[in-house]
């Protein structure tokens, strides 16, 4: 499926309110939205899914503001973003004081690799921003410039992003014993 | 672990485990859960409507219409059932083409 078939739907959904239009946008994009969600919230499975939710929704009342400059995937990861670090900051209060009690409780509801367990440690040694940059490029195939779109800022800053964490990924990856 | 190291190391890693994520019921509960809007299609109907006054006002006081229907008369009736016949088939090929189904 194509961005033609994107754009069509918008125009669908924008025009005649077609809610059907909306279900295969929703059901084309659930996947990778849903996927970076759980990377960046280190596989918290119904959080993941509740900010996913509250994104199709707020692109379904606000998809009259999406112009087509950019990909739809890209605006609606733009969404995924805001969402996400709008949580960030709700949660931001008591975070701290039950972060290690959610962690053991998700890390045993899941099922983790090694691989995987040393990914999501590694990924907590970034800065958020840094992480959301690792995961869009590597894990979602997008590029410097639709970083810079979906992230809001410049391309430097971007690639910034993407140098420190990978340096930051390197030292922790070393210590763990990848590599040698 | 080098930069170049890194890089592959992060590349393979996560084209490994970038698995699809299956909807079960995903789609379904957003959809529950959208808010109803008002119906915004009578905007278009009456866009295409008001386009359609004004066409053949202005077809009409121009005369365009009147000589484009004389016109209509000169031509065989077997070129315009040609010609009406074509639509289907030239609109069957470009959806077909579109689609990518069967070219």
């Amino acid at each position: 499926m194509s961005n033609t078939d994107d754009i069509r739907w918008v125009t669908q959904l924008t025009l005649f309110g077609d809610k059907n239009a909306f279900d295969k946008l929703t059901r084309k994009y659930q996947s990778p939205i849903r996927r970076f969600f759980m990377n960046l919230t280190m596989g918290d499975v119904p959080l993941s899914d509740d900010l996913a939710q509250e994104t199709f929704i707020k692109c379904y009342l606000n998809i009259t503001a999406f112009k087509g400059i950019s990909g739809f995937s890209t605006w609606l990861y733009r969404i995924a973003y805001n969402v996400f670090y709008d949580s960030v900051r709700a949660r931001k209060y008591y975070e701290d004081i039950v972060e290690k009690e959610i962690d053991n409780f998700y890390q045993t509801q899941n099922e983790f690799s090694a691989e995987k367990m040393d990914i999501y440690n590694a990924l907590k040694e970034l800065r958020k921003e840094e992480q959301t940059a690792i995961l869009l490029f590597y894990m979602e195939d997008r590029t410097q410039n639709e970083i810079a779109k979906i992230m809001n800022c410049p391309l430097g800053t971007v690639k910034t992003y993407l140098l420190k964490g990978k340096e930051k990924l390197s030292i922790y990856l070393t210590q763990a014993g990848y590599g040698k | 672990m080098e930069n170049k190291e890194t890089d592959k190391w992060l590349n393979d890693y996560f084209s490994i485990n970038k698995k699809d994520i299956q909807d079960n019921g995903f789609t379904r509960r957003v959809m529950q859960k959208l808010p109803e809007q008002p119906d915004r299609s009578w905007i278009v109907w009456l866009c295409a409507c008001i386009g359609i006054v004004l066409s053949l006002i202005l077809g009409f006081s121009t005369g365009t219409l009147q000589s484009a229907l004389m016109q209509l008369q000169k031509i065989p009736v077997y070129y315009l059932l040609g010609a009406v016949f074509c639509f289907p088939l030239v609109g069957s090929i470009g959806w077909y083409w579109t689609s990518n189904k069967y070219i």
